[in-house]
């Protein structure tokens, strides 16, 4: 009955001034939107990129960075140093510890997306997720050169569907790229969306990489030749390098003397990562950045609730006549204190509910821009169990800080009695 | 009342028996007894040859040929075991580690050859298992295979179906 009264009389006595707390509102809101919103992205960052593969033991490239190689490898992001040549990758795909090796050619783009040469292969061994496969959702692989299979996120933004053409351009990152105008892309599949850095990329034939650069020499066309693509398709197109391979075991514990194989091959300088380990090394560089952020977050909560107690505090003074009333009125000092505490909490969860509005809507404004850009799949629905203790601490903090303007109040209801001094 | 006793001192000798079900074994015991691989190194002396000299390097091939081909020791086919070990992630769903590789020792440096293949177990979780970060060490428990090796590459490998883990705490120094 008192809880009741005492919640009912502090709902009332905070909306009827509203005005001077609805700033404080809108800071506790932004603060746990910011609070929330980076919490959401790293744990959704974090998960695209460990479901984008799957099944695969061992990535190989030439000798760079673990990390940088993943990046450009299985995330199709950043460039790739060296190549590796093709001779070093039939050594590997002969291998009797090596179930498949799927070959890996990156360098080209469209509008903006990756363009993947790779074999068929690719499509029965890379797994996504919980080793899920890649479907078609239309269409079939490619079979001939100038054949192109899209993800569902080209297709979705660019409007591709099958038979339309696509003209590759030479190079990746830049809007001003050359063409290769002279052999357009036909597309003859479309894949299911996979939540991976799948969904934004162009996946063509080895062939149909080596076809495009035949009558080109150094990243630019060669001038006075030009080699129809109905010719092209007539000379040896072989690759002679590509960029990564993608290496299935027969037996997985094989890992780590298939690793020492690869490093000490002789013929040329490779590097074989295992995708596990390069994962957490990579979340090992970023963690710093994310504690960084984390802890600004932390921060700008804090000021907010600094904020609510502010003002709180400032209003005290005008409100002795009001204590001294509900205190004729057979409130106790401690009832008083619980006032100001529902008061504080009260705002506090208004803020943090608007809070969580905001990251819930500016998570359904970005989704499909992070999906394109980056691959990364925004959840947009409830909050996450690590959110919700997030909020739980923001409330818990809110209450504790409004103990402050609480225990004034006692002390005045205490110290007044019931003639307040003005 | 006397059922209802019993019922009830079942109850609590049950989880106690559970836990006794794993034998804890230590890595050595994975090796066969009388495989020793070093037999064939004591004609050289080792401890006067340099990393780069040819002969160790020649010896380092050998070496990790002769680890290639460790055999396994059948009678732990089947045996539900307890042993700790630093983990290598393989597989996992979301932020937790459904299947992982266990190794005796920790980092794969460039100086030592890999473990020899009787010494790395490959752990694989019905349900998921928790974030594990690469060479972290746990107490694992499950039931050890034995899988015949598909290559002529190597000897047959150690499968363990994980049923327990525990994060390995090192014990407080007095």
């Amino acid at each position: 009955m008192r809880t009741r009264a005492i919640l009912r009389i502090a709902r009332l006595s905070a909306f009827s001034r509203r005005s001077t707390l609805v700033l404080t509102l809108a800071a506790i809101a932004l603060a746990t939107a910011l609070l929330i919103g980076v919490e959401r992205i790293r744990h959704d960052t974090r998960q695209s990129f460990v479901q984008s593969v799957s099944g695969v033991d061992l990535v190989v490239g030439p000798r760079t960075g673990a990390v940088q190689l993943m990046l450009y490898a299985v995330f199709r992001t950043g460039s790739a140093t060296h190549t590796l040549r093709w001779s070093s990758y039939r050594a590997l795909a002969d291998h009797p510890a090596v179930a498949w090796a799927v070959p890996l050619s990156l360098g080209d783009s469209y509008r903006g997306f990756p363009v993947l040469g790779t074999t068929p292969d690719y499509f029965a061994h890379y797994r996504y997720g919980d080793k899920r496969s890649l479907t078609l959702r239309a269409g079939r692989t490619f079979e001939r050169p100038f054949e192109a299979v899209v993800g569902s996120e080209i297709a979705k933004r660019l409007g591709q569907t099958i038979d339309s053409r696509l003209l590759l351009s030479h190079g990746a990152g830049n809007d001003l790229l050359p063409e290769h105008g002279d052999k357009p892309f036909t597309v003859v599949g479309v894949l299911a969306p996979t939540g991976t850095p799948v969904d934004r990329t162009v996946h063509v034939s080895l062939e149909s990489i080596t076809a495009l650069h035949l009558d080109w020499a150094g990243g630019a066309p060669l001038p006075g030749v030009t080699i129809p693509p109905e010719l092209a398709t007539k000379f040896d197109l072989t690759p002679q390098e590509i960029t990564a391979v993608l290496v299935g075991l027969k037996q997985r514990s094989d890992a780590f003397r298939m690793q020492r194989f690869v490093n000490a091959f002789r013929d040329e300088a490779l590097m074989a990562v295992l995708p596990g380990v390069a994962l957490d090394e990579l979340w090992d560089t970023l963690d710093i950045f994310e504690r960084a952020l984390r802890g600004i977050s932390v921060l700008v909560v804090l000021v907010s609730l600094a904020g609510l107690v502010a003002t709180l505090l400032a209003g005290l003074n005008e409100r002795r006549r009001e204590l001294a009333i509900l205190r004729s009125l057979g409130a106790s000092p401690l009832d008083l204190f619980l006032l100001l505490a529902c008061e504080g909490l009260l705002i506090t969860a208004a803020g943090a509910a608007a809070g969580l509005l905001l990251v819930t809507g500016a998570a359904w404004w970005l989704h499909d821009a992070l999906r394109g850009a980056f691959g990364v799949e925004l959840s947009t629905l409830l909050p996450s169990p690590d959110e919700a203790w997030l909020l739980a601490t923001i409330l818990s903090t809110g209450l504790l800080a409004s103990a402050i303007p609480a225990f004034r109040a006692w002390r005045m209801a205490l110290a007044d009695g019931l003639t307040p001094r003005q | 009342m006397r059922t209802l006793i019993f019922l009830l001192s079942c109850l609590f000798i049950s989880p106690l028996l559970a836990a006794d079900s794993y034998r804890q074994i230590a890595w050595e015991e994975l090796i066969p007894k009388g495989w020793d691989p070093a037999k064939e190194f004591r004609d050289l002396d080792l401890a006067n040859l340099k990393d780069s000299d040819p002969r160790a390097m020649e010896a380092l091939e050998r070496m990790k040929t002769v680890w290639a081909q460790a055999p396994t020791e059948p009678s732990l086919a089947g045996k539900k075991v307890r042993l700790p070990g630093f983990v290598i992630p393989l597989e996992r769903k979301g932020a937790s580690v459904t299947e992982f590789l266990l190794l005796p020792y920790f980092g794969a440096c460039i100086h030592t050859p890999p473990p020899p293949a009787n010494q790395i177990i490959h752990a694989v979780s019905a349900r998921p298992r928790g974030r594990m970060h690469s060479m972290e060490a746990f107490w694992v428990s499950g039931t050890l295979e034995i899988r015949r090796s598909e290559t002529d590459w190597g000897n047959a490998g150690y499968r363990l179906k994980v049923e327990r883990i525990e994060r390995y705490e090192e014990p407080l120094r007095k």
